[in-house]
């Protein structure tokens, strides 16, 4: 028992230890510290940072995707709660959406930097294009699904319309809304650093660029790291939440 | 948000009304520049049209569109066969699973834009760049997929074959392979649809850094960047967005056909 405890433990260390001795080797075989900076060197380039600009930079742009994925994601809940109350607003919504989904948010960059210029309004655009769709589709998708069967008997035995929509249909659509905010957020992300770099002048993305600029790989390397862990942490986040909700009823864990 | 209580609109109305939007709306667009005088400045859609028109037929997007097309293709290849061995091999061997799950988690959750800088310093601007960028965001699908779709083939399945005698290579053929398929499949669109994606993002990040140091139209991505800052060509932009959201809706079309036409036992 102890044996598979401790095995519990180490098993998702080997892992990182294998990939760290792994980037140390290729280091040491390239022997240039500019072209693969060595595990340490980035370490230390990361400690720098953390006394310089980099709470700075991430203090950006988690503020771009506040601004960015907040009004995305209230704005694709809203837009899918109105498509879901009216047939006709529904009529309209859906295909406009369907039209403008398969236009990736980086497809927007260039015309984004016209409008906006360069600057953080590129990446909060970026940001809030991105999130509106996954969240529009899942949360409208889980109005669909309501039980009717629960709907009717909800109302037959005498509730009124709010009580319906506050007691049956927004817990029954509550999962999707989670599930599409998850969503969200993951092209969100993506969209955050692919805005920074390309059209930004501040945030994490955007200083990868700006250490490129001076030939500091090793910052860039620490940067690129902290990007990754950043996105893992803000998922980490919502699957949190989620998993907190289908505690606190079982049944709607389903289609979460 | 009565959608459960409310009756569904006649086909008619469910077709004709958002047509009759866009028309309105692009009418009124229309309208809108020409009266404030901002053509150039803003795009409007006759100029979307005629610019449309004009860089299909010089053959200018279609020569950009093959360059990107082709990296998006080798790219999903790579993806394909670093992240379908990969995720067969975590997804069947649970120790595995749970020694490199923190870093496979970890390297996806960078943008794979992010490594635009390293790929530029490994492997050059011209193209290869690119493709690596593109290559990076096509493993992780396959690799998520393929790691699913192992571990949720019916166990009954399994023991039903061995029990009738099926060899190791029948239980290949007829269980394991047609029953991931339909889910390496899905995981195959995703791929398609991030590396269409990231190649754009790399080749815009690429195309401003080279912007001014001679002409390098590659791709797509080289461009948009090229109209943007030198021939300022606020229409064309607009055409070359609608144009890549077009790509993505046939590339997705195309595979879904095609799944159904391989994949005939899949019902999803």
């Amino acid at each position: 028992m102890t044996i598979t405890r401790i095995m519990r433990f180490v098993e998702p260390l080997i892992g990182v230890v294998g990939v760290v001795l792994l980037w140390m080797l290729v280091a040491r075989l390239a022997a240039n510290a500019t072209l693969v900076p060595p595990p340490a060197v980035v370490w230390q380039a990361f400690v720098a940072m953390l006394d310089g600009d980099l709470p700075r930079d991430i203090l950006a742009s988690l503020a771009h995707l506040g601004v960015g994925y907040g009004l995305g994601v209230a704005t694709g809940l809203a837009l899918a709660l109105a498509a879901g109350s009216s047939r006709w607003l529904e009529a309209v919504l859906d295909p406009l959406a369907e039209f403008l989904r398969p236009i990736s948010p980086i497809a927007w960059i260039p015309i984004a930097i016209l409008m906006f210029g360069v600057g953080r309004l590129v990446p909060i655009y970026l940001i809030f294009y991105a999130s509106l769709f996954p969240i529009f589709v899942s949360t409208l998708d889980g109005i669909r699904h309501v039980n009717r069967n629960l709907v009717n008997a909800a109302q037959s035995l005498g509730a009124s319309r709010s009580t319906v929509l506050v007691h049956v249909i927004v817990p029954a659509v509550l999962p999707s809304i989670v599930a599409g905010a998850r969503l969200s957020l993951g092209v969100a992300w993506m969209a955050l650093v692919a805005g920074e770099i390309v059209g930004g002048d501040s945030g994490i993305g955007w200083r990868i660029l700006w250490y490129q600029e001076f030939f500091q790989m090793d910052r860039v390397m620490a940067a690129i790291l902290i990007v990754g862990a950043l996105g893992l942490a803000a998922d980490s986040v919502l699957r949190s939440l989620q998993r907190a909700l289908s505690r606190v009823n079982p049944s709607l864990a389903s289609g979460a | 948000m009565s959608y459960a209580l409310t009756a569904p609109l006649p086909t008619r109305i469910r077709v004709l009304l958002p047509v009759a939007v866009l028309v309105i709306a692009t009418v009124l667009w229309e309208i809108a520049v020409r009266s404030t005088r901002s053509q150039g400045l803003m795009p409007m859609p006759s100029g979307i049209a005629l610019s449309g028109f004009e860089l299909t037929r010089s053959g200018v997007i279609l020569e950009a569109m093959a360059g990107s097309l082709q990296r998006v293709a080798i790219g999903f290849v790579i993806g394909a066969l670093i992240g379908i061995p990969l995720g067969l091999a975590v997804g069947t061997l649970r120790p595995l699973e749970r020694s490199l799950r923190p870093v496979l988690d970890g390297l996806r959750s960078i943008a794979p834009i992010a490594w635009i800088p390293m790929a530029i310093l490994w492997l050059g601007v011209r193209g290869n760049a690119a493709l690596f960028v593109v290559s990076y965001a096509a493993t992780f699908p396959f690799l998520v997929s393929a790691s699913q779709a192992v571990r949720l083939v019916d166990p009954r399945l399994i023991d039903a074959a061995r029990a009738l005698g099926a060899s190791r290579w029948d239980l290949l053929r007829a269980v394991l392979v047609p029953s991931t398929l339909p889910m390496l499949f899905t995981g195959a669109r995703i791929a398609l649809a991030f590396a269409w994606g990231s190649i754009i993002a790399a080749e815009l990040a690429i195309g401003i850094k080279i912007a001014g140091q001679g002409r390098n139209v590659a791709g797509i991505g080289q461009l948009m960047v090229e109209t943007l800052y030198v021939k300022r060509d606020v229409d064309a932009l607009v055409f070359y967005m609608l144009a890549i959201g077009i790509v993505s809706l046939a590339i997705d079309a195309g595979l879904r056909h095609l799944q159904r036409r391989v994949l005939p036992w899949d019902r999803q």
